[in-house]
């Protein structure tokens, strides 16, 4: 039904390969073993035969196979439910991921305030997050924050979509950061890297967002 | 339609000015995510449970050769990924990692299951056989495949999937199965020798 494609081609010709007439008078038990004791020590016989080294390639792509066999599986599957997700959600909600504390200066000598620091990263996803076409990705505070007037390095990944001009949204994304750093920190920074992981292609609206 | 995670109280102040929608957050890559998730972000998190659960499932159950507890395992092991996220160094590996937990937790719950013989039966000679034609009218090579695993004895089929999927090695594989590892690397062996065999069925 379907026209042959390159992939059934090479399907074929995967096949063809582990055909034991094919194999110089070794076969798919030995070649298989051969792999499986990562081809040491040395057979010269195998590795001189070119029947037997196309073989070991197609044995190789079982591997392939297999991840793509469950892939297809996976995709074959009813998205998990909505209830089963949640119970999942609930269970790490009770986990907040707060990290290091970081000090935040008071008039007052009793009083001893500080932010956490997985505050400080979701103030960072929030800032970076509202420039138009940015999703921000990992955010790392170098050095030590719990030390007032230490020089902080910051690495952030962002996710840019395709269409927006990576320099302009990855400046954009750094004043964010910044002002709102500044604004409720009192990190001394010394840079704020950012890196762009990923440029996605997202669905046909962009088109009409494009003016902001 | 999309469930809304619960937003830990500590970041609700910062979870609504820059809003991301789940939705959108799906579009990008396992990097940004598995990055953000590892930062806490449990928005970021529910994409990954939504972007791989459905592998994970069918992985456990091939692993532990049913259903009943597959959805079970995956939970668990998302709950442990949550945990341990902020380790993984290299978010874009996040797929292998989320294989290599779902091992874990799958061969945890073989034992609990007291299917240490079963993990052992590693002189099984071969499992039932592909059903004469089966392989043959596969839809595809990759679905040849499929066919052939699920007829393999379960200890082959285990160490295929621990090698081939979730990239362990040999010697973790022994560890964690308790056999030695030449064993292993006979049922692997054993395993990708029916799967060439079975191929030749294929057009």
């Amino acid at each position: 039904m379907t026209a042959p494609t390159p992939q059934s081609t090479s399907n074929a010709a995967t096949v063809a390969a582990l055909n034991p007439a094919n194999l110089d008078g070794h076969t798919i038990e030995e070649l298989s073993a051969y792999l499986d004791a990562e081809r040491t020590p040395t057979n010269f016989s195998i590795e001189s035969s070119p029947g037997c080294q196309i073989a070991l390639t197609a044995l190789g792509r079982l591997r392939d196979l297999t991840q793509r066999d469950l892939e297809t599986q996976a995709a074959a599957e009813p998205a998990p439910a909505d209830s089963w997700v949640q119970s999942i959600m609930d269970r790490i909600a009770l986990e907040a991921r707060a990290g290091r504390d970081i000090p935040i200066s008071h008039p007052s000598t009793t009083a001893r305030l500080a932010v956490s620091e997985g505050a400080v990263r979701g103030l960072m996803r929030a800032a970076g997050d509202s420039i138009p076409g940015v999703i921000v990705g990992r955010c790392i505070l170098h050095g030590d924050v719990t030390v007032p007037g230490e020089p902080i390095t910051i690495t952030v990944d962002i996710s840019v979509a395709w269409g927006e001009n990576l320099h302009d949204a990855a400046d954009r994304a750094r004043s964010a950061i910044y002002r709102q750093l500044l604004k409720h920190t009192e990190l001394t920074l010394s840079a704020i890297h950012i890196t762009v992981q990923d440029m996605r292609f997202t669905r046909p609206r962009r088109t009409e967002i494009k003016e902001s | 339609m999309a469930v809304r995670a619960k937003p830990d109280a500590r970041h609700t102040s910062a979870a609504h000015i820059g809003a991301v929608t789940t939705s959108t957050l799906a579009e990008a890559d396992d990097r940004v995510v598995a990055g953000r998730a590892a930062d806490g972000d449990p928005q970021a998190f529910e994409v990954l449970v939504r972007r791989y659960g459905a592998l994970m499932r069918v992985y456990a159950r091939s692993i532990l050769g049913s259903n009943d507890e597959a959805d079970d395992v995956v939970q668990e092991a998302f709950v442990t990924a949550w945990q341990k996220l902020e380790l993984l160094n290299d978010p874009g590996a996040i797929k292998s990692w989320l294989m290599r937990i779902v091992s874990r937790r799958s061969i945890d719950r073989l034992r609990r299951r007291h299917e240490h013989d079963d993990i052992n039966e590693h002189d099984q000679p071969t499992g039932e056989n592909t059903q004469p034609g089966q392989v043959a009218e596969a839809r595809s090579l990759a679905s040849a495949i499929g066919t052939t695993l699920a007829v393999l004895p379960p200890a082959q089929r285990r160490c295929w999937l621990l090698k081939e999927v979730a990239e362990y090695s040999y010697r973790e594989i022994a560890l964690d199965l308790e056999i030695p590892e030449t064993t292993v690397r006979g049922l692997i062996s054993r395993a990708r020798t029916t799967m060439a065999r079975e191929m030749q069925a294929w057009r």
